[in-house]
């Protein structure tokens, strides 16, 4: 079970508090959805799990199937099974996709004591996932991400979930940037992955993605806390009403 | 009136040593008078200081503390063993026509094998003919004009040169296997080592010529070592330098290159934190038609200090020249990139580009980049850049959050960043060599 407890999170450079008590459970076998307005520092939870610099944890307690997540380094919490995908994924010139995918693969097995794959395991694997994705081949022999269209960065952002095996998945704004056929595609890759062993979050700002990824539980994030908890007939009240309500308590 | 001149240590003890050893330095006839001047010219000027313009980094008279004794190289043997593990798995196992030089001196026992010699090369050892009627032309390669004129390095090197190599690539031929110089030094003293090569490729032949200097680990080292490279009308040339001969030593490396019509210079250089690099070219374009490009990998870490300056002559019209320097920096070590692009008057389309990018990974190091262009024709595309980066931080987070452990997310990054001068690389196996040297120099200190 994710187990967040009254978390908060500040910019380490500013004194501006974003998360202000957060407490949130996900457990395992369950797909939650996160939903709030602009600015309520959705992503900023995404990133205090995944272990960012620049944002400092100055409350409360984050654990991952009873470990502690806020001890650990970033490629440690990688290797725990915490996989965020990134709204903005980040480019890395001069770095082909293929070595970049091989390097975190192999890191990752040589973390969790598994064998390392060979190049023709590995290439295999990708090979068989991308196309699941709709990824051309191409895309892969090209520097991460650089010159990807957003679309195409999302797509790369769910490949390198299928290709990891996390256990904790947070996925966030995957949706921005995909046209419909894509987001059929990208949520397709995601409910492949629901299981009984992996817990997944999904932070979105519109309900449409959860048409295709329903959750079994939506909460709304605003003011740096979880404003309420309910069923994905929540998502689709939110659709509606918008988060004025929210935000007017805030206000 | 009389100007006093005070001699550096460094000054002195070089002019002491030539009063020592000129009269057992190679060459007859023409030889020892040509060594007089050179070392002449070089006690006038003494060593160069910042406020010339072309050492403003670089300041040897500071830096040159103290000058070593010429290294003999008698009797020098080679410890394959030694040179194996200098050189690298890769490199030491490379397909090639192996010259091997201890200590400035040509081994002929522990050379080869060369496979492709009397067909597509010759060659022969300096010493061998320094001085000797038959080989006249050599008078030339000796002489400073131009933008040589008054260098320091080249006249230091003339005056204490103890071998090197003349090659020849003959017309038209391709050269099967690269071209392996290797220096090695190896004696256990502190030393200066002053080595000369002249090369011909002859019209329409391709070749790849690697220099590596590299070093039994650890030694305090002074070397000269100076390539002089014709490449005739229609010729393609791969010249590479791999500079890794340790944290103490000094390494003077100046290449200079003729290049005639429709013929291809692709100049390659890697430095491995050496105390001190410095580092010249001089290219003069002889014939329309022609390029030069240069790619260049620093890698500085401790204290290095290394400097490349180029001096790229576009005396004739339509060549075309291109540098790309990559400079990779650590702890307090400092990069010096000066690139002067002179176009001479007439010399229309010429076509120059120069760029010069540092990564620095620590906050003491330093990099210094000064562009000169000096155009005189006005039909010409000439231009120049410069940056400085640190490592992305946001790249790093990105790499650790996909499973990367910090450390490996800094040097795929820093490879990353480096790669973009090996991979101008041509010939495969040099490439590959290069690369594994790189990983493995990330993988001791980042
Ligand atoms: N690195 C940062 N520097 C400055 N402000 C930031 C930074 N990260 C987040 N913020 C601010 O914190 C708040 C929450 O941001 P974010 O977590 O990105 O919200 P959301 O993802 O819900 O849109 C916003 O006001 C945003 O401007
Ligand atoms: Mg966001």
């Amino acid at each position: 079970m994710l187990d967040i407890k009254n978390l908060r999170v500040k910019l380490e450079d500013e004194d501006k508090i974003i998360l202000d008590g957060l407490t949130l459970k996900v457990p395992r076998g369950e797909v939650h959805a996160i939903m709030g307005p602009n600015g309520s520092g959705k992503s900023t939870l995404g990133y205090a799990l995944a272990g960012r610099g620049g944002y400092e944890v100055t409350g409360g307690s984050v654990t991952w199937n009873g470990d502690d997540l806020l001890a650990m380094e970033v490629s440690e919490r990688a290797a725990a099974g915490v996989f965020l995908a990134f709204q903005y994924p980040m480019e890395i010139p001069g770095v082909a996709t293929l070595t970049f995918l091989r390097t975190a693969m192999n890191s990752l097995k040589k973390a969790r004591g598994a064998k390392e794959l060979t190049t023709p395991e590995f290439l295999k694997v990708v090979t068989a996932k991308a196309k699941d994705l709709g990824i051309d081949k191409d895309m892969l022999k090209r520097p991460v991400n650089v010159g990807f269209s957003g679309g195409e960065k999302k797509r790369m952002e769910i490949l390198q979930m299928t290709l990891l095996e996390p256990t904790l998945c947070v996925l966030d704004e995957t949706d921005s940037g995909l046209d419909i056929d894509a987001l059929r595609v990208v949520a397709d890759g995601v409910n492949k992955l629901r299981g009984k062993d992996r817990a997944i979050l999904v932070i979105t700002h519109y309900q449409r993605l959860l048409d295709y990824i329903v959750p079994d539980k939506v909460h709304v994030l605003s003011a740096g806390k979880i404003q309420r908890t309910g069923g994905p007939e929540l998502a689709h009240e939110l659709e509606k009403s918008g988060y004025a309500e929210f935000t007017g308590k805030a206000a | 009136m009389t100007i006093a001149i005070i001699k550096t240590k460094a000054e002195q003890q070089l002019a002491a040593a030539f009063e020592r050893v000129a009269a057992s330095l190679p060459g007859a006839s023409w030889v020892p008078a040509m060594r007089k001047a050179a070392m002449g010219a070089f006690v006038g000027a003494g060593l160069p200081h910042r406020r010339i313009e072309a050492w403003k980094y670089t300041d040897l008279r500071a830096q040159l503390k103290e000058a070593y004794a010429p290294a003999t190289g008698k009797g020098a043997t080679l410890d394959e063993k030694a040179l194996a593990a200098a050189l690298g798995p890769n490199l030491a196992k490379l397909p090639c026509n192996r010259l091997v030089f201890v200590d400035g001196v040509f081994v002929a026992d522990s050379s080869g094998p060369t496979p492709d010699l009397g067909t597509d090369f010759h060659f022969l050892s300096i010493a061998d003919t320094l001085g000797d009627p038959d080989f006249d032309w050599m008078t030339h390669a000796f002489e400073q004009t131009g933008e040589t004129k008054n260098d320091p390095l080249l006249a230091l090197n003339a005056a204490f040169v103890t071998d090197g190599v003349t090659i020849r690539i003959v017309e038209g031929a391709t050269l099967a296997h690269p071209v392996h110089l290797i220096f090695l030094s190896s004696s256990a003293a502190p030393a200066a080592s002053n080595t000369r090569n002249l090369i011909r490729i002859e019209k329409g032949a391709h070749a790849t010529i690697l220099e590596s200097h590299i070093a039994v680990s650890g030694l305090a080292r002074q070397n000269n070592s100076v390539t002089a490279l014709h490449v005739c009308a229609g010729a393609k040339v791969q010249h590479l330098k791999l500079v890794a001969e340790g944290a103490e030593a000094t390494h003077l490396g100046t290449w200079t290159a003729d290049i005639e019509a429709d013929a291809t210079y692709n100049a390659f250089q890697m430095t491995e934190s050496v105390a001190l690099a410095r580092h010249q070219l001089f290219v003069t374009f002889k014939g329309e038609g022609a390029a030069f490009n240069f790619n260049a990998a620093v890698l500085g870490r401790g204290k290095s200090h290394i400097d490349t300056t180029m001096v790229i002559d576009h005396a004739v019209p339509k060549c075309t020249s291109r540098e790309l320097l990559k400079c990779v920096l650590d702890g307090e070590a400092r990069g010096v990139f000066q690139g002067r692009v002179i176009v001479r008057p007439g010399a229309q389309k010429s076509d120059g580009k120069q760029m010069a990018k540092a990564l620095l990974l620590s906050s003491n190091a330093e990099f210094d980049s000064k562009p000169e262009l000096e155009i005189y024709a006005d039909d010409v595309v000439c231009g120049h850049g410069s940056t400085v980066a640190e490592i992305d931080e946001d790249e790093v987070f990105y790499l650790c959050a996909r499973g990367i452990p910090k450390r490996d997310a800094r040097a795929l990054l820093i490879e990353a960043f480096a790669a973009e001068a090996i991979d101008a690389i041509a010939h495969d196996g040099i490439r590959q060599a290069l690369q594994a040297r790189l990983n493995a120099w990330l993988a001791a200190g980042v």
